[in-house]
């Protein structure tokens, strides 16, 4: 327990795994070899089989959940399939993507030492592991902090220390940064950075965001959409045939791979329209322990016209889905004024504004509509089907001639359930889809009756790239119809696929332009986490000249 | 964005804070077994005055706050004190002494003294629960449970994760809430609302069991409940200050029941 890990070697000869109750297998026939203190960057499609992967190494696969297990992994000189979970588990730790969802305890210091407890560590040496490992992720000195108070990068950095506390031989990182903003992954990539350079722990890392990653791999597995391995190599001679197959597969590819054009287009919407939305200087305060307020929104303005797409920016607690809340008219500002166009009713073009907070019940849907970055807790209705009509049939107007289905006319649910790719999916349980097909009805439900302005958080989340380049074609048709899009995201990707770039910081609007100008010149510092993963200027396509739209 | 108010934790070091959980839970049930074996409202009015004694003195909580979120149940118990002082069976005896009449209702001394009984026996259980549970993180009350009672590490550390991810479902809640508005569903009249409550509640079941299979998964990646002994990074010792408040709660106890009224 006392002497340093040793890193080891993994190995797998015809890995293979069904998950009790699937018939499609999530990996299949795997074979390669890492050595010891090596770094192998795993890249795929959604539904690929990558966090399966992770899992095995861990031993939750097979020893937890239960499934169907084919060939050999082996860890060191274990055998994965026949060393009890406890004995990999003291080897190998495994470092989840939800920040929220792995911290077990109230206290820093306890959270640390909750694996080592698990594993019966003797408390003296508990004392001198805790605040090693905490200091090894830059963490030192929080041993007393409560847990909930850390931000997304602190906890995910924490859920480090949890397993370097053990001293892992093999660490794996299963998209360690897909919930956190551009500081925290900053932050979080740098201190794996860190660890790798110093070639104690052998490192399995699986992440979408590609630039940062790469420069940190030794090797490459790439595994297809089906769970076989596309190809294994070391990261500097991953062949363009390799990259071909991975580009095809629909994962996110580094753009020094990149052949095909690029999924993420300027937007196509005419932002030369009416404004449909204004806010001055508004203003949101949140009560917090005891008598005290926390502002939330300090004096925020913001215009944006019909068939504008404007992205909405800013680290966590900046105040993006405050904003969002308030311009739906779920949340009064506590000073200030947001309006919307009222809608043009019985032929008459009206030229009136209201507050969202007072739309009734029957209109609401055809004025302003919300996406949350988790589409389950949207869902509404039994079927895919019902979610499509369900807006529309809770509302008491007749239907605005925008709708988005087939032919002429009114569009038909069927028609939208086809246009988003949906028809065979159509009398399916919401919350039985995959990831992928759960973003694509939460549009769809909102594409009967477009509402005039579309709020979105985090759209495209956990999305590869075929999935973004799904969902940001379907935003494009609704933009067409002239509906004003604001999309929260910490995507940096996404930015060229907006008309504006609205950048919050602590409450305040720092930035209001191009995403071009915004790319170039980040007001925020360090300014190096958003331009590390954008696209680069020419790549993307031609940007919009992004006219001002005051 | 939490929905959920701060929970009352000390403010300053007190004498309770550095008392084990356990220690304070045979203390605190000391009074509560007083309290509710005896008749006499003169008990737990005493007791309610050692209760505040001891709130004020030893618990090192934030003494201000405490009425602002005692209010739901003190609201609570001046009903049930005044239904229990109308409704009783001694209102109806002739032989006693009218206190207070109103029309048809009529009180008597007996009446009024046992609703007092019922009442301040709510009382004392509220105080003496906040003298347990206030003085120490949930986290040392589940150290106590397990390493000084023996309760299983699977419920006790299970319960304290499920506790510590509970705001977060007050937050889906919320945007469930919100999903729910601007898709322009407002339930319409008594049935409406049963439905509309039933499938959000729905909702948030799925999104809480996939919270809770994740952090089960975390857990077990991390050798919880693995079948090796567990050993403990905070080790709670019994100590004198365990013994005395133990002693001077059975003592305060027994007094409360043997003064004379």
């Amino acid at each position: 327990m006392t002497d340093r890990p040793r890193p080891v070697a993994i190995e797998a000869e015809g890995l293979g795994w069904t998950y009790a109750g699937r018939s499609r297998p999530a990996l299949q026939g795997l074979v390669f070899r890492v050595e010891p203190g090596r770094v192998l960057l795993v890249l795929g499609p959604s539904g690929s089989g990558k966090s399966t992967l992770a899992r095995a190494l861990a031993g939750l696969v097979p020893h937890t959940l239960p499934g169907r297990w084919g060939g050999s992994l082996r860890v060191g000189e274990m055998d994965v399939a026949t060393t009890p979970a406890r004995f990999l588990g003291e080897r190998v730790g495994l470092v989840f993507q939800d920040p929220d969802s792995q911290l077990v305890m109230a206290r820093v210091e306890d959270e640390v030492a909750f694996g080592l407890e698990n594993r019966g560590w003797p408390r003296s040496s508990m004392t001198v592991r805790v605040p090693d490992a905490l200091a090894q992720v830059g963490l030192a000195g929080f041993e007393r902090r409560d847990t909930a108070t850390l931000s997304g990068g602190e906890k995910q950095r924490l859920a480090t220390a949890d397993v370097l506390a053990a001293g892992p031989s093999l660490l794996v990182f299963d998209e360690p940064t897909a919930n956190l903003d551009p500081p925290g992954m900053h932050a979080t990539l740098a201190r794996l950075a860190e660890l790798a350079q110093r070639r104690e722990h052998t490192i399995v890392l699986i992440e979408h965001r590609l630039e940062a990653a790469l420069p940190l791999a030794d090797d490459i597995l790439m595994i297809g959409e089906d769970g076989r391995q596309l190809a294994f190599a070391p990261a500097g001679s991953v062949g363009p045939e390799a990259a071909d197959l991975l580009e095809r597969s629909g994962a996110w590819v580094p753009q020094a791979w990149r052949r095909e054009r690029d999924p993420i287009q300027a937007p196509p919407g005419d932002h030369s329209g009416a404004q449909v939305l204004r806010a001055s200087e508004v203003r949101l305060d949140y009560p917090t322990d005891g008598a005290g307020t926390r502002r939330a929104l300090d004096g925020v303005s913001l215009h944006v016209r019909a068939g504008e797409r404007v992205a909405l920016v800013g680290p966590n607690g900046a105040g993006k889905s405050s904003l969002l809340f308030a311009l739906a008219g779920l949340r009064r500002p506590d000073a200030g004024t947001i309006r919307l166009r009222t809608l043009p009713r019985g032929g008459v073009a009206a030229q009136q504004w209201r507050d969202p907070a007072r739309v009734p019940a029957g209109e609401v849907a055809d004025q302003v509509g919300i996406v949350f970055q988790d589409p389950e807790l949207g869902f509404v209705a039994r079927t895919a089907r019902g979610e499509v009509q369900a807006s529309d049939a809770a509302a008491r107007r007749p239907r605005p001639q925008r709708g988005h289905g087939e032919g002429p006319g009114l569009p038909s649910s069927e028609g939208v359930l086809a246009r988003f790719g949906l028809v065979n999916l159509a009398s399916e349980d919401p919350f039985r889809l995959s990831q992928g097909e759960q973003r694509r009805l939460s549009l769809a439900a909102l594409a009967l009756r477009p509402p005039a302005l579309l709020l979105l958080d985090e759209p495209t989340f956990g999305l590869d790239r075929r999935g973004t380049g799904a969902v940001l074609s379907l935003l494009d048709e609704l933009l067409a119809t002239g509906q004003a899009q604001i999309l929260a995201t910490h995507d940096p990707r996404l930015l060229p696929a907006c008309d504006r770039v609205v950048a919050l910081d602590q409450g305040r609007k720092v930035f209001d332009g191009t995403p071009g100008t915004f790319l170039a010149a980040p007001p925020y510092s360090p300014a190096e986490p958003w331009r590390g993963d954008s696209a680069q200027p020419g790549r993307a396509g031609v940007r919009s000249t992004g006219r001002s739209s005051r | 964005m939490s929905l959920l108010p701060a929970p009352l934790a000390p403010v300053r070091p007190a004498f309770l804070t550095k008392v084990t959980p356990a220690a304070r839970l045979v203390a605190g049930f000391t009074w509560i077994i007083a309290a509710v074996v005896t008749l006499d409202p003169a008990v737990p009015a005493r007791l309610t005055i050692a209760a505040i004694v001891a709130l004020v003195l030893w618990s090192g909580l934030p003494l201000g706050r405490i009425p602002g979120r005692m209010a739901p149940l003190g609201f609570a118990i001046l009903s049930l004190t005044a239904f229990s002082i109308l409704l009783s069976g001694s209102n109806t005896d002739r032989s006693l002494a009218t206190v207070l009449e109103l029309g048809p209702v009529r009180v008597t001394g007996p009446a009024i003294a046992a609703g007092l009984a019922i009442g301040l026996r709510v009382v004392v259980i509220g105080l003496t629960t906040l003298l347990v549970v206030g003085p120490s993180d949930p986290t040392r009350l589940a150290d106590s449970l397990v390493q000084q009672w023996h309760v299983p590490d699977r419920f006790a550390y299970g319960s304290l994760a499920a506790l510590r991810v509970a705001p977060f479902m007050a937050g889906d809640w919320a945007v469930v809430g919100a999903a729910r508005r601007l898709r322009g569903l407002q339930p319409r009249g008594p049935i409406g609302r049963i439905h509309d409550a039933g499938d959000r509640i729905l909702v948030m079941l799925v999104s809480a069991i996939r919270r809770a299979e994740r952090l089960a998964l975390a857990m077990d990646a991390r050798g919880f409940d693995s079948g090796i002994r567990r050993t403990h990074f905070r080790e709670l010792r019994v100590g004198w200050r365990d013994w005395l408040t133990v002693a001077f709660a059975l003592a305060v106890a027994v007094a409360a029941i043997a003064l004379p009224s």
